[in-house]
């Protein structure tokens, strides 16, 4: 199968750099499959976990990402998030605690920007906490 | 000339000075080091998100969007401009606040309604100081900067902005051009300018392609700009950082060797004068000796 280009960068650090096969990304509407040869476009994505094929391997890496753009232009995709974790790398605990902030937060009289950013790490716990759950099969 | 006392205890002082801003050096120096690492790991970010919103405002179709209005129905006289300022906390870091600061009062006399959006304490202060009104529930140190609180300055301010409250936002911050140079930089932030880009010529021949945004260009707007905001001030915030320890070391480290130089020549001094004391005293005995030796004669 042929591969693309794959670039992750999150704010703090380069997450991921090198081919790939199939990359599937969280989109405003629902997940989004990118594979070889795609159509040049940018995409917005959401708080979710991202997932990409590496060629050679059977097992789909993950990455819990948060808000960020997506291009994709000749053959290669670089996927500008704020954050990214594996999902070894996240602490369970302390997005439950993150989770019960947001929620605590949440039932509170809030201004709009208050309710989003609420809203925002809320879906940031929520997440990380779906994916530490247990990988999710796709094949 | 003065006496050998006074030397000394001018000496002392500048010791216990040293001693501090040797101490402050040290600190900075690690402060650093951790700093540096952080613009390491956001920089690929920072440069990757600033060409990438570059190329979509080259192929971004033209659509009305909030974020591209240029308010030109404001007059000259009534736009609010908000300026984001990063200053240091502290002082005593060479010409870094100051150059961020004169840059942010050239910036204020170009338009009479100005809205200061200040981190750092230092800037804060030299505002209050100069009876200048800043934004007052903005309350955000520039110590170790986080995701979160650039979140929360870029939530503030885009909220004001589609409010309509202001007309345009600036940033003003210290870049690390390298690990001698840093320069004040400022950018225009909201609304994003499309003419910016089309100065590059594209000859004719050359394929121009085409990017599709999905699911629209407006939404993807409406995704990508605040994320782009909230990732700029990420970075500049990042970049001040560093900026401001790397000038606080090197002032620091400047103290430290103006105090030397002023040591070593106070201890010549000191040398000269202790020995001009003890050669009049001694000339003061043989002559005394002398007239003594006269007398007994």
């Amino acid at each position: 199968m042929s591969a693309f280009w794959l670039k992750i960068i999150a704010s703090d650090h380069v997450f991921f750099n090198g081919s790939c096969e199939k990359l599937v990304v969280p989109a405003q509407d629902g997940e989004l499959g990118i594979l070889a040869h795609r159509e040049a476009m940018i995409l917005a994505t959401q708080e979710g976990v991202l997932r990409f094929l590496t060629p050679g391997s059977s097992q789909w890496q993950e990455a819990v990402v948060g808000l960020g753009i997506v291009q994709v232009a000749n053959n290669r995709v670089t996927v500008i998030v704020d954050t990214a974790e594996r999902p070894e790398d996240i602490d369970e605990v302390r997005a439950r605690e993150a989770l019960e902030r947001a929620k605590e937060q949440m039932r509170q009289k809030q201004s709009i920007r208050e309710f989003q950013m609420s809203q925002a790490s809320m879906a940031r716990a929520l997440s990380r906490l779906r994916v530490k759950k247990g990988p999710t099969n796709l094949d | 000339m003065a006496n050998a006392r006074e030397i000394l205890s001018r000496m002392r002082s500048i010791q216990d000075t040293r001693k501090i801003t040797n101490a402050m050096y040290l600190i900075s120096s690690t402060k650093l080091k951790k700093s540096k690492k952080m613009l390491e790991e956001t920089e690929p970010y920072f440069y990757t998100l600033q060409s990438l919103i570059q190329r979509i405002l080259r192929h971004m179709p033209d659509v009305d969007h909030p974020y591209f209005d240029p308010h030109r129905e404001v007059r000259e006289d009534d736009r609010v401009r908000a300026l984001i300022v990063i200053t240091g906390d502290k002082g005593l870091a060479g010409a870094y606040n100051h150059n961020v600061l004169k840059m942010a009062q050239e910036w204020m006399e170009d338009s009479k309604h100005n809205r200061l959006y200040v981190v750092g304490e230092l800037g804060r202060q030299f505002f209050a100081s100069r009876h200048i009104p800043v934004e007052e529930q903005f309350h955000y140190t520039v110590q170790n900067p986080t995701m979160h609180r650039a979140r929360m300055i870029s939530s503030t301010v885009l909220e004001e902005y589609q409010r309509q409250e202001l007309d345009e936002v600036w940033i003003l911050y210290t870049q690390m051009v390298n690990s001698l140079k840093m320069e004040a930089q400022l950018e225009q932030l909201l609304p994003l300018k499309r003419e910016d880009f089309s100065k590059i010529v594209i000859p004719a021949d050359i394929y121009q392609e085409d990017i599709r945004m999905v699911p629209s260009p407006s939404a993807v707007m409406d995704h990508v700009v605040p994320n782009y905001i909230n990732g700029f001030i990420f970075g500049a915030l990042v970049e001040s950082f560093c900026s401001e320890q790397n000038s606080r070391m090197m002032a620091m480290q400047a103290a430290s060797d103006n105090a030397d130089q002023i040591l070593s020549e106070l201890s010549i001094e000191y040398n000269r004068v202790r020995q001009a004391a003890i050669t009049q005293e001694i000339t003061e005995v043989i002559s005394g000796a002398k007239a003594q030796k006269k007398k007994r004669r």
